[in-house]
């Protein structure tokens, strides 16, 4: 059954099915906590506010703002289609950052935020392969390959898997412009949320220094509208958090 | 059949080779349970928008010995000691209304100030300010408020209401600049559409504005006078062109005074950010500015004349900050930017400069008013020089992880003479952080970083959290 749906589907269609597993269409409101480990041990928590919403061109706009560590609580962060801004309360002042700025820190922002992969990356599907979700349960799953299609794509390349039948995304390996492994991103914990069954948890390794790693979980997901207005510079400083 | 076979064999045998090799990557995975459970886990609510941190910083300064034109007294202290409370609040008083607050409340010690003395306690009243929303998403703001214009990352040209708003900054870098500094006294309204903003402010005259040297015995003063000495407005829009483009635009008035600018930023490619900033209008050059300034708050006595001058004359000039951000893959960020002030000192300015004060006394009348005028452009945070180049690099997890390095060269582009800054935070855990900053300046005797009283400083800071 599942090779003749694998003939069904193309590798656009089953990477776009698998967003709609990870992703609501409807806007919405999550709380995000982050936990950073080193060599195993935590290290250091994160918690995010984080507003999505999808746009006529499938493509997501996110806002979200730091709660903790208390360093960084009150900071926002927006990302619509090409333009990142970061703004600092304590400045009361918004500086852009590029593409690969969401992308430093170890808990990057970048990772954590809600993507539709369809719609930044060209699929090609290479084969069927079983292979262990972060549960350690055997997963036969379709592994694709995503090329970067557009200047929104974070990463120039991804490996992705993707559990036949299911369309639920078990694991991903995100590569740089170079081809140097950047991340690898394990999907996990699947429970309702929003709506359908979601995954609630992605623990994302740094490929670069394997000893860091950062489990992040979706605590609290809700639907809310989220007015086009709050996805601009000027909105930055008045988003309230209520 | 025999070699097809062995071909899918061989195929099935390395798919299942990759898959193997797939699950090593399990082996990674934290053993740990994430915190979903976490009691102390901030609520959204709890936490808002809200900063607390205590910070400890000791500054060790070392003076220049050989300055061409000598810096009257004060000078720098050699040692200065600052425990700081810093708070920001944000508190909601309805749906649509909140108030805020923003400040710091310094102990000070320093080897010439003496203990106990009222100079050891001061608070810097950053922001307090009330905000309501009366329609969607219009706003009005009423209090002193902290606003801040522009794109760029050393100098913002719009960034009007910089001038005489930082007071004892622990720091020379632009971002902690336009963090350390004071609001003005103002009325805002604002409204955010759905793909651009328009604001207006007006900020009225409250008190003569203060001479520019620093009050050590400020106490509990909120400082108007360098925040409300004229009555300043402000209108500026933003609108998106499209997903790329969302340029602003601005129109001040200060005093008698009409300014104009501009900014906008453009992505290119993954990596890079380019900003262009620009403002202009009719005003006179830094130098009659400055002396104008110090007769005006009485700094100047009356009867001693400019012994230098850009022409006296007002015309239009222009001040420009056009650069571009890079970041690499391994958390360096890159930042070079082109730096112009029309107003400035041109070389023959400074070759009068120095031929006015070399061989005179610090108690010079002369010398105080040459010194006088670059206390004045610096207290406006406006730049000296003519041209500047500016290059910063920022490396977040630098060797280790939580370490983050960053460090500034500010260049005179006319004589080669530098402002340098290398700092290192260590966030140790999610609530201290220690850190420790050097600072210099470099170039010749006859240069502009060259010639300042301040030859090297470093700083160490402790700050917790809560």
């Amino acid at each position: 059954m599942y090779a003749a749906s694998a003939l069904a589907q193309s590798a656009q269609e089953i990477v776009a099915a698998a967003d709609k597993v990870r992703n609501a269409e409807q806007s919405s409101r999550s709380t995000l906590v982050l936990t950073e480990y080193v060599s195993g041990q935590e290290r250091s928590h994160s918690t995010f506010v984080l507003f999505s919403k999808e746009d006529s061109a499938g493509n997501f706009r996110n806002l979200l703002q730091y709660v903790e560590p208390p360093r960084d609580a009150g900071k926002r962060v927006l990302l619509d289609g090409r333009s990142y801004w970061f703004f600092d309360p304590a400045s009361q002042s918004s500086v852009r950052i590029s593409a690969q700025q969401r992308l430093v820190g170890q808990a990057a922002i970048g990772d954590v935020l809600t993507v539709n992969l369809a719609v930044d990356y060209s699929a090609t599907l290479l084969g069927t392969e079983s292979i262990d979700d972060a549960a350690r349960q055997k997963r036969t799953c379709w592994h694709l390959e995503l090329k970067a299609a557009t200047e929104t794509a974070v990463y120039n390349r991804v490996e992705y898997w993707v559990e036949q039948g299911t369309f639920r995304p078990v694991k991903g390996k995100f590569y740089s412009d170079s081809g140097r492994l950047l991340k690898i991103i394990y999907y996990r914990n699947y429970m309702e949320r929003l709506g359908a069954v979601r995954p609630a948890e992605s623990v994302i390794i740094d490929a670069v220094d394997s000893t860091l790693a950062t489990i992040a979980v979706f605590n609290e997901s809700r639907f809310q509208d989220v007015p086009d207005a709050w996805f601009q510079r000027d909105y930055l400083p008045r988003l309230q958090i209520r | 059949m025999r070699l097809a076979a062995c071909w899918l064999a061989t195929l099935a045998l390395a798919g299942a080779a990759a898959a193997a090799d797939e699950n090593n990557d399990l082996d990674l995975i934290p053993k740990s349970e994430a915190p979903t459970s976490r009691e102390e886990a901030a609520s959204p609510t709890s936490r808002g928008n809200q900063r607390l941190f205590i910070e400890n910083a000791l500054t060790l300064t070392t003076p220049r010995n050989d300055l061409l034109v000598p810096s009257p007294p004060p000078l720098p202290p050699s040692w200065d000691e600052r425990l700081f409370a810093d708070a920001r609040f944000e508190y909601p008083l309805a749906p649509n209304a909140s108030i805020t607050y923003s400040g710091r409340l310094n102990l000070v010690l320093q080897d010439d100030l003496g203990f106990p003395n009222r100079g050891n306690v001061n608070h810097d009243l950053r922001e307090i300010y009330a905000s309501v929303e009366p329609a969607r998403r219009v706003y009005l703001d009423a209090g002193r408020i902290n606003v801040k214009s522009g794109v760029a990352y050393g100098f913002n040209p719009t960034d009007y209401f910089k001038a005489f708003a930082v007071i004892d900054p622990l720091s020379a870098d632009p971002s902690v600049l336009r963090e350390d500094r004071l609001g003005t006294l103002m009325a805002r309204t604002q409204r955010v559409g759905e793909t651009g903003s328009i604001s207006a402010l007006y900020a009225p005259k409250v008190t003569d504005p203060s001479p520019v040297a620093e009050d050590p015995y400020r106490g509990f003063n909120p400082l108007f006078g360098r925040t409300n000495g004229t009555n300043r407005w402000l209108v500026k829009a933003s609108q998106r062109l499209n997903e790329e483009l969302s340029p602003e635009a601005l129109v001040y008035h200060e005093g008698s005074h009409w300014h104009f600018g501009t900014n906008v930023t453009t992505s290119v490619g993954q990596s890079v950010v380019a900003y262009l900033e620009w403002s202009g209008g009719r005003r006179l050059g830094i130098i009659d500015e400055a002396l104008a300034f110090g007769r005006e708050t009485g700094t100047i006595p009356p009867l001693v004349p400019d012994v230098i001058t850009q022409g006296g004359e007002e015309h239009f000039q222009s001040q420009v900050a056009v650069g571009a951000s890079y970041t690499t893959e391994n958390k360096i960020t890159f930042n070079l930017e082109y730096q112009y002030n029309q107003a400035g000192f041109s070389r023959s300015d400074w070759d009068r400069w120095f031929a006015l004060g070399q061989g005179r006394p610090d108690s010079s009348p002369i010398v105080r008013e040459l010194w006088y005028i670059r206390s004045y452009a610096a207290d406006r945070q406006e730049p000296l020089q003519r041209h500047g180049i500016f290059l910063r690099a920022d490396w977040v997890d630098f060797l280790v992880p939580k370490l983050e390095l960053t460090g500034f060269v500010l260049m005179d582009a006319q004589n080669g003479s530098t402002l340098m800054q290398l700092e290192a935070d260590y966030a140790r855990t999610d609530l201290w952080t220690f850190g420790v900053l050097a600072g210099g300046t470099t170039g010749g005797r006859r240069s502009n970083f060259g010639s300042l009283p301040r030859a090297n400083s470093i700083l160490f800071k402790v700050m917790r959290y809560f």
